[in-house]
């Protein structure tokens, strides 16, 4: 299991051997700090976006706001499932490292879940940001055509995909989707805690025991994860537009939520390192391999949405460019150059560096801004859904958009708390793990 | 260019790669630069006391890509839009969205291709002659078992007689001139 990778110099004279695993095992005090700052973070910001109840058009806002942070939060929850068992299938000491964070993220879906209710609300209150719940009957939606509040187009696309898209749909797939994620979120804490209290820890028999075990419950759990999240993330947010698709949307967002995911995990480790466990457990080299991991995922990123660009744009059908043009046009220009060199350029162009990667206020730095270039792809994608914002980003008599700055903080500032609380209830190093040794190995130069 | 006489450097043999490594890191420590260890197999920690880390491979591989990327883009843009113009589905002949493929290829290309000449460029590989082969015991020992460290002649701080005596303060099994 060790790599058998002998120490020489003088150096390591002193403290020859594997280094000592610290005495505390637990999460350092500051968490604590950390929680309650991010939890005034959420509740000011929560008072703050109240402002926009006054505000013209701003309640509607408000609601989409609410979307982008939802999806923006579920990103890091979901994300956080799936990359836990995809640790668990890969196995490697980026996995360890990384697995007590992810695990707190997956944690979180019983919240997302909770969070999804006034999403599913307001598909029954008449007036939904989603055509297919405002005209949720075939009457409705021609009634809608003659009025001239749809298109002929949308009404019957909108008719032909109503067995999906309508209201008591939306919930069931919801309700179902979630019920399967806790379950594997749940399952997989709960064999986590058996694994640490394991009798036989520590020995090759209960590494490998539970080692199979996770890997058989990961590898379907993956597959099925991947193909709900790709359900749930049509309802929510494709569907916005009824009669625009593309095939490619679930895996969008399912590597934006890697991209996501890892930028928050690396942050939160090297946030940790400031003290005991974290401090003797995370190495440069780890460090620097969970940055390349980064930087594939900003590469894949930008792989998929130009793919998806492309093909569209060579296409060039009708049905499809609008999509786009809905945001390029009338100032979206300015969003959609800001999210290329947010979530692509500057991540990409500076992950290239080796001495970036391994240097932690820098990874740190980088990693809050990538963050930050999930939220601008997200306002990206979902407001120009609307026909006030389809090509047409403007803010004069229009403050309500100014939302989209403060709920999502807000959510992720709740988020966060719990997060934070999650991460803080059990030790942050694995023991019961074959891995852990090979950290506490000296480290050398690659 | 004519053959190079005199010493080449006096070279050390240990029989430990810890032995060879803490013997690199003093002679460091006393000031020789000019030095290079030899292992029969990859020891970091020797690389770590040479502080032989950065290279310029790095910079010759982002500088290939860059021109791989230019050349590419130039290329298409040329070729669509002055030497043979074509109306593709009524698009604009700068379609710069279907350049950036092709680009993102040759980027690769050139980057992959200028990282591995560059590496033997730079490391001056192959090389038909190396004075340490004139050492007797290093032909056997480098491959197998032993592990070298060669301080070199053209370090200023070396002197034949001073540098001997430094490395023989080290359980080196043999200090050896080197002849050009």
């Amino acid at each position: 299991m060790a790599s058998g990778h002998e120490q020489h110099g003088s150096h390591h004279l002193a403290a020859h051997g594997p280094r000592v695993l610290p005495s505390t095992l637990g999460s350092p005090e500051v968490l604590s700090a950390w929680r309650t700052r991010s939890l005034i973070i959420g509740v000011a910001f929560t008072v703050l976006s109240l402002v926009f109840l006054a505000v013209p058009g701003g309640a509607e806002h408000l609601m989409r706001a609410y979307l982008h942070g939802w999806v923006l939060c579920f990103g890091f929850a979901g994300g956080g499932l799936i990359m836990l068992m995809l640790q668990y299938v890969t196995g490697g000491k980026w996995g360890l490292l990384l697995r007590r964070p992810l695990e707190a993220m997956a944690g979180t879906l019983p919240l997302m879940a909770l969070a999804l209710i006034p999403l599913g609300v307001s598909l029954f209150t008449g007036k939904s940001m989603y055509v297919w719940a405002t005209f949720n009957t075939v009457a409705k939606a021609l009634q809608a055509v003659k009025d001239h509040q749809l298109g002929l187009e949308d009404a019957l696309t909108l008719i032909s995909k109503r067995a999906m898209l309508n209201p008591w749909a939306a919930v069931a797939q919801s309700c179902f989707a979630f019920a399967v994620f806790l379950f594997f979120a749940f399952t997989l804490r709960r064999w986590s805690m058996q694994r640490d209290a394991d009798e036989a820890r520590g020995t090759e028999g209960s590494f490998e025991r539970w080692r199979t075990k996770f890997e058989n419950l990961s590898g379907p759990g993956i597959l099925i994860y991947v193909i709900l999240m790709t359900d749930i993330i049509i309802v929510w947010v494709m569907s916005l537009d009824v009669s625009w698709y593309s095939s490619v949307w679930g895996l969008k967002f399912m590597v934006g939520q890697g991209y996501g995911v890892l930028a928050l995990g690396i942050l939160t480790v090297i946030c940790l390192s400031k003290a005991e466990p974290i401090k003797t457990l995370l190495r440069a080299t780890e460090q620097h391999d969970l940055g390349k991991f980064l930087f594939a995922f900003v590469m894949l990123n930008i792989y998929l949405t130009f793919a998806e660009f492309l093909i569209l744009w060579s296409g060039n059908v009708p049905d499809e460019i609008p999509w786009y043009l809905a945001r390029i046009h009338g100032g979206w220009w300015t969003i959609c150059s800001l999210d290329f060199v947010c979530h692509w350029l500057i991540p990409f162009c500076l992950l290239l560096s080796r001495d970036l990667k391994r240097s932690k206020s820098r990874m740190k730095a980088l990693c809050t801004f990538m963050i930050l270039a999930r939220a601008i792809d997200l306002f990206w994608i979902i407001e120009p859904n609307f026909p006030d914002a389809a090509g047409n980003l403007h803010l004069a008599g229009n403050y309500g958009i100014l939302a989209y700055l403060t709920v999502p903080i807000a959510m992720l500032g709740l988020w966060g708390t719990y997060y934070l609380t999650l991460l803080n209830s059990r030790p942050l190093i694995v023991v019961n793990d074959p891995h852990l040794e090979e950290m506490l190995e000296p480290e050398h130069a690659h | 260019m004519p053959p190079r006489e005199g010493i080449y450097g006096l070279i050390a043999e240990f029989n430990t790669p810890s032995e060879l490594v803490y013997a690199t890191e003093q002679a460091r420590e006393a000031g020789y630069r000019r030095m290079e260890c030899y292992t029969p197999y990859p020891v970091e920690e020797a690389a770590e006391a040479l502080h032989f880390h950065k290279t310029r491979v790095p910079l010759v591989c982002l500088l290939g890509g860059l021109m791989g990327v230019t050349t590419c883009f130039l290329m298409e843009t040329w070729i669509n839009v002055y030497a043979y113009p074509l109306n593709i589905a009524g698009r604009p002949l700068f379609s710069w969205p279907a350049f950036i493929i092709p680009a993102y290829e040759w980027t690769i290309l050139f980057a992959g291709l200028s990282t591995a000449f560059g590496m033997l460029a730079l490391n001056g590989l192959p090389q038909l002659y190396h004075p340490v082969f004139n050492a007797p015991n290093f032909r056997n020992g480098a491959t197998t078992d032993k592990f070298f460290l060669c301080l070199e002649a053209s370090d200023p701080k070396f002197s034949l007689g001073e540098t001997r005596a430094f490395l023989e303060t080290f359980p080196a099994v043999s200090v050896v001139e080197v002849d050009h």
